[in-house]
């Protein structure tokens, strides 16, 4: 049976866990490329700068190339780079970051001419520790800007989540077909 | 706002001095810029149209990507990249200064030799370690 390849992005803020969702779901050792980080506002002590990959085999003939993004706004130019020719995007938000609304505006900004067209699934980690923003806020912040995208809490350490995260791109993509 | 550990702070002062001499030094050099591996920008020196910020950013990718292949193909850690282009280059050195790893990259025109570039470069980082 002929192999099915599909290019899925993860992309969020930085300690939002698109390392460890890829880490999680990929079938090869990750190709990363994290160095130290020299921010010591960003209290973690490696951070992504180029990009993550991985690739999984989800059986059926299909296969996912998973693809991450650095998450400082510094490295912005990469996003779009990463991005080229996607089936799907996994944005991953950490509610326990300061502004996570915020956050999630911004990778809305930056992919705005994308999220009409591209298939696209929310995942929003740590609600355990931080419930609020909703998901009902994340939601509601998608349909001001006339977007309606599958939000879901998730833990990116549980392959189970990371799976569902994209299956619901699949589903997306399939239902578009 | 972003805050560079202590560790970095320190690099400051060695890697202005660096910046600004291999801009002196190298002729047809455009920019000089000494980044932090994850990006930050140190020091830079050269023309105001390059945005230092954002080219230590870039450089910063291109370099951590360099590693990547570099260990995926076996072939130990990489001490120089070098973007060829029609009208000039970036050559950038992976440096590691007081056990920190840093980037410097030297934006030239096309008249530079790139050996006379690799060679200032390889220079800086001994300055660096020996400040």
């Amino acid at each position: 049976m002929a192999m099915t390849q599909h290019k899925i992005v993860f992309s969020g803020p930085p300690g939002a866990g698109k390392t460890t969702a890829i880490a999680m779901l990929s079938d090869i050792p990750p190709v990363v490329t994290d160095v130290r980080n020299t921010d010591a506002g960003l209290g973690k002590e490696l951070t992504t700068v180029g990009l993550d990959f991985g690739q999984a085999d989800l059986g059926n003939g299909q296969c996912v190339r998973l693809f991450g993004t650095p998450g400082q706004l510094r490295f912005d130019f990469m996003w779009r780079i990463i991005a080229t020719d996607a089936l799907g995007l996994v944005i991953l938000i950490d509610n326990t970051r300061p502004d996570p609304l915020d956050d999630f505006a911004t990778y809305l900004d930056a992919y705005a001419d994308l999220l009409p067209t591209i298939n696209c699934a929310v995942g929003i980690g740590r609600t355990g520790e931080c419930p609020l923003p909703t998901v009902d806020q994340f939601s509601s912040l998608l349909a001001e800007r006339g977007l309606a995208f599958p939000v879901l809490p998730v833990d990116v350490r549980r392959r189970e989540d990371v799976l569902m995260l994209v299956d619901t791109v699949l589903i997306q993509a399939e239902m578009r077909t | 706002m972003t805050s560079l550990s202590t560790l970095t702070t320190t690099l400051l002062q060695p890697a202005r001095q660096t910046a600004q001499a291999l801009f002196a030094e190298v002729d047809g050099a455009r920019a000089v810029v000494i980044a932090t591996a994850d990006g930050f920008d140190l020091a830079h020196a050269g023309h105001q149209s390059i945005d230092p910020a954002r080219l230590a950013a870039m450089v910063s990718s291109v370099s951590a990507l360099g590693d990547a292949a570099s260990r995926e193909t076996g072939i130990g850690t990489p001490r120089y990249l070098v973007i060829e282009s029609s009208d000039g280059r970036l050559v950038v050195r992976c440096m590691q200064v007081q056990e920190q790893a840093l980037v410097a990259v030297v934006l030239t025109d096309k008249s530079v030799t790139l050996g006379f570039v690799l060679s200032h470069l390889s220079k800086a980082e001994q300055l660096m370690n020996a400040a």
